[in-house]
């Protein structure tokens, strides 16, 4: 399997060799971290760093413990083996600058709220006093472009739009770390397309860090700085890959970029392999 | 289908309602079925008209409603409080909840008689029955709300450091409220059927000891005006819930047709 | 485990109940001790009057189950396959539906007179809505993806109904069956206990006022568990009879 790997590095000659650390101090870092359930190992070893306003996509098969790996970062479950510090502290519970898009966003919103009382929500775990959350609410609305559909119920909207909504929801947490977990997996290509740009632009403009779980190849390279390839039965880290793409990216250009191209012929044959 | 197309056919059942009320009087014009039995609407509508002018009708209505909204109530509180209490500690499920479902399929009416022992033929055993009877579905309904609601919300609600008493009050009363207004239906339909049947075994006045008294002297239209009495209590309680539903549920997904 | 945890607060109410009634020592006319009740409901038992009282009640409310589901069966069949047909009956329905079953009871009291007859049309009265209702929506909700399929078929209205439309509302329609058949159970005791001199309903009102009350929670006992039984025996039915019924997840 090294093998294989090594083969595929020579062909890619072009891209520099990644590692577990990052430029700099690392915000978010995990060492040694393993889970357990019962007699079911799913992580195991788990050594990386993310550094601040770093964008980290993670792949692998179906069943490597992406999810899982979210999960521990966002101190939603904690591992059974090894640490994950946030900011230097080891993080036990979630932290309150820690957002998460759910992938099944019509379950993590709140179906009796409306759009802003959805965003709402946030504000209010915050305290911010109620005079001040109405023009951050309608702020935060424009900015994923839900500005009209402020009064709408979750069930009065489309899948793209209640996925706007959770973003924005997360973003009136005013974090400085966002977990995304498949969080475009259920759109339509079109709506997942405009929403990845979206993502690119809130990102960039807030400088927040963004850990991106996906099972789309193609998706994970157009985003990231860098991608964790995980293989499964455990979950561990197969490869480390480093994105040298420019930024801002296009959806037409970057995409047909060479080493775009170099990149997702390197992680499909990797994905193929568990196939 | 367009809202005066739906305003045409419910004016087309409303008439179908006044041809079954005529066909009822035609019956009863005949004689087919003897006049002890089935007076027709016009001797069942003089007996209201009788009572009303009385004032007797507003009185037992009165009784009869005060007896079910009273017991309803009390209902509610115990059941919705006790209820969340149940839904939301797994502890208290799985020691307590077994208990409850052992006694649920008691038919409520079956206490009566224990309800006597303790307290005779009295306005209170009545209470205790309508009480005791509509907050199972109140108490049931509202465990398995709270117990029910979707794993993402309480995540939701962790990732967002909500505490304790925001989870509650925020996420998971609103995500149970469906079953507990579906409990509150039932147990106000129960809450009434209790009533009259608790004022039937006591005669402590109200709309069932009257019927049943009527039963007993053979005034037949008197019966008619009782149950017709009891049917709109029952219409009326059902359409302000149903009202209440409708409002507090808006966020709900119309059902598809 | 978990099982048993459920069975742990019973046990010890009926111990504390047991040792009060002991460390007491009353011998009242309103309560008796778990020790005397059980005496009671084997002398029952024995000497055959709770099994002969249990016939009576089932049998009424048997027969009723089979009149009002029976009819609104039939009814919410053809309101559910014609539609204007429903449209037209609404509000009579509605009108009708909500007087309380039991307030019939003084009316079918006058044209029966006690006994069976009287007990069976206020149980099938008490049936027949919630059927009709359960039985009307459950042919709506057959997808109209099945019935485009019968439609491209080209099945006749006769093949549609016993091969479409039959065997989709099977599942709903042994749950109304096993709604209904709580009701009649619960309107059967309750008819006993207001006017019907039969029945268990009745002989847990006679041991009450007779002041009986190990008698009286005996046969409380009694019928809480035809009811527990009855329920348990229907669902395990039901999870045989349709196990990948999407129902159940419909109904969360």
């Amino acid at each position: 399997m090294t093998a294989t790997l090594h083969r595929l590095d020579r062909k890619l000659a072009n891209t520099p060799p990644a590692s577990a650390k990052t430029k700099g101090k690392p915000l978010i870092s995990l060492k040694g971290v393993g889970l357990t359930f019962g007699s079911n190992e799913v992580l195991r070893d788990i050594d990386v760093e993310i550094g601040e306003g770093e964008f980290v996509c993670v792949i692998g098969p179906s069943g490597c413990g992406k999810t899982t790996l979210l999960r521990i970062l966002s101190g939603l479950i904690q591992a059974s083996r090894g640490t994950v510090s946030y900011r230097g502290k080891e993080q036990r519970e979630p932290a309150s600058d820690i957002a998460i898009v759910f992938q099944d966003y019509a379950n993590a919103l709140l179906p009796w709220r409306t759009a802003s009382q959805n965003v709402s929500l946030a504000l209010e775990a915050a305290g911010m006093p109620r005079a001040e959350r109405r023009d951050r609410i309608a702020e935060l609305l424009s900015k994923v472009g839900l500005s009209k559909h402020a009064d709408k119920f979750p069930s009065e909207m489309s899948g793209g739009m209640q996925q706007r909504l959770q973003i924005a929801r997360c973003l009136a947490q005013n974090p400085s770390v966002i977990l995304m977990d498949e969080p475009f997996g259920a759109l339509d290509a079109m709506t997942r397309q405009k929403l990845q740009d979206e993502i690119l632009s809130i990102v960039s403009e807030s400088n927040v860090t963004a850990f991106f779980v996906t099972h789309d190849l193609e998706e994970a390279i157009y985003l990231g700085d860098r991608v964790i390839a995980l293989e499964p039965n455990p979950g561990r880290i197969a490869e480390l890959i480093d994105v040298p793409l420019a930024r801002p990216r296009n959806q037409l250009t970057t995409r047909e970029e060479p080493e775009f191209l170099a990149l997702r012929r390197k992680l499909f044959d990797f994905v193929l392999r568990y196939e | 289908m367009t809202s005066r197309a739906n305003l045409a056919w419910l004016l087309a059942s409303l008439l179908v309602t006044i041809a079954v009320v005529f066909f009822w009087q035609w019956i009863a014009n005949t004689g087919y079925v003897s006049r002890v039995f089935l007076p027709g609407p016009d001797r069942a509508f003089a007996a209201l008209m009788r009572d009303y002018n009385s004032g007797k009708l507003f009185t037992e209505m009165g009784e009869t409603v005060l007896r079910m909204v009273v017991g309803w109530l009390v209902a509610s509180i115990v059941g919705i409080a006790l209820g969340a209490a149940i839904g939301i500690s797994p502890l208290a499920r799985t020691w307590i909840a077994p208990t409850l479902e052992l006694i649920r399929p008691l038919p409520a009416s079956a206490i009566a008689p224990v309800a006597i022992v303790f307290l005779g033929m009295t306005d209170n055993m009545i209470l205790l029955l309508v009480a005791f009877g509509s907050v199972w579905p109140m108490l049931l309904t509202t465990i398995h709300g709270f117990s029910n609601v979707h794993p993402r919300l309480d995540e939701v609600a962790r990732v967002m450091r909500l505490n304790t008493f925001e989870r509650v009050y925020k996420i998971a009363l609103p995500a149970a409220m469906p079953d507990i207004l579906g409990g509150l239906r039932l147990g106000l339909t129960i809450a009434l059927i209790l009533a009259v049947v608790g004022e039937m075994i006591t005669v402590q006045g109200g709309l069932g000891s009257r019927i049943l008294l009527a039963a007993r002297a053979f005034r037949a239209p008197d019966i008619f005006a009782g149950v017709i009495m009891l049917g709109l209590i029952g219409l009326v309680t059902n359409v302000a819930l149903t009202a209440l539903e409708r409002r507090l549920l808006r966020w709900q997904p119309a059902p598809a047709h | 485990m978990k099982a048993l945890k459920g069975f742990a607060l019973p046990i010890l109410l009926l111990i504390l109940w047991q040792v009060s009634a002991l460390a007491v020592g009353i011998h009242s006319d309103t309560l008796a001790a778990p020790v005397e009740i059980a005496a009671a409901f084997a002398a029952g038992i024995s000497n055959g009057s709770i099994l002969r009282a249990t016939v009576m009640t089932l049998t009424a409310a048997a027969g009723g189950l089979a009149v009002g589901a029976g009819l609104g069966v039939a009814a919410g069949f053809l309101f559910g396959l014609l539609p204007p047909l429903s449209r037209l009956a609404r509000i009579t329905v509605e009108v009708l539906r909500p007087v309380p079953a039991v307030a019939i009871l003084p009316i079918a009291l006058l044209v029966f007179g006690f006994g069976y007859p009287m007990e069976i049309s206020i149980i099938a009265f008490a049936c027949f809505f919630p059927v009709l209702l359960l039985t009307e929506s459950a042919i709506r909700q057959i997808s109209p993806r099945l019935m485009e399929v019968a439609r491209v078929m080209r099945l006749t209205s006769v093949q549609r109904t016993f091969k479409i439309v039959f065997p989709a509302v099977l599942p709903r329609l042994f749950v109304a069956m096993r709604l209904a058949a709580g009701v009649a159970l619960i309107v059967s005791v309750t008819v006993e206990i207001a006017a019907n001199p039969q029945g268990l309903g009745y002989n847990l009102m006679l041991a009450g006022q007779s002041l009986r009350p190990a008698d009286m929670f005996a046969i409380l006992f009694w019928i809480g568990l035809i009811g527990w039984t009855l329920n348990w025996a229907l669902m395990r039915t039901e999870r045989k009879l349709f196990p990948f019924h999407s129902l159940r997840r419909g109904e969360e």
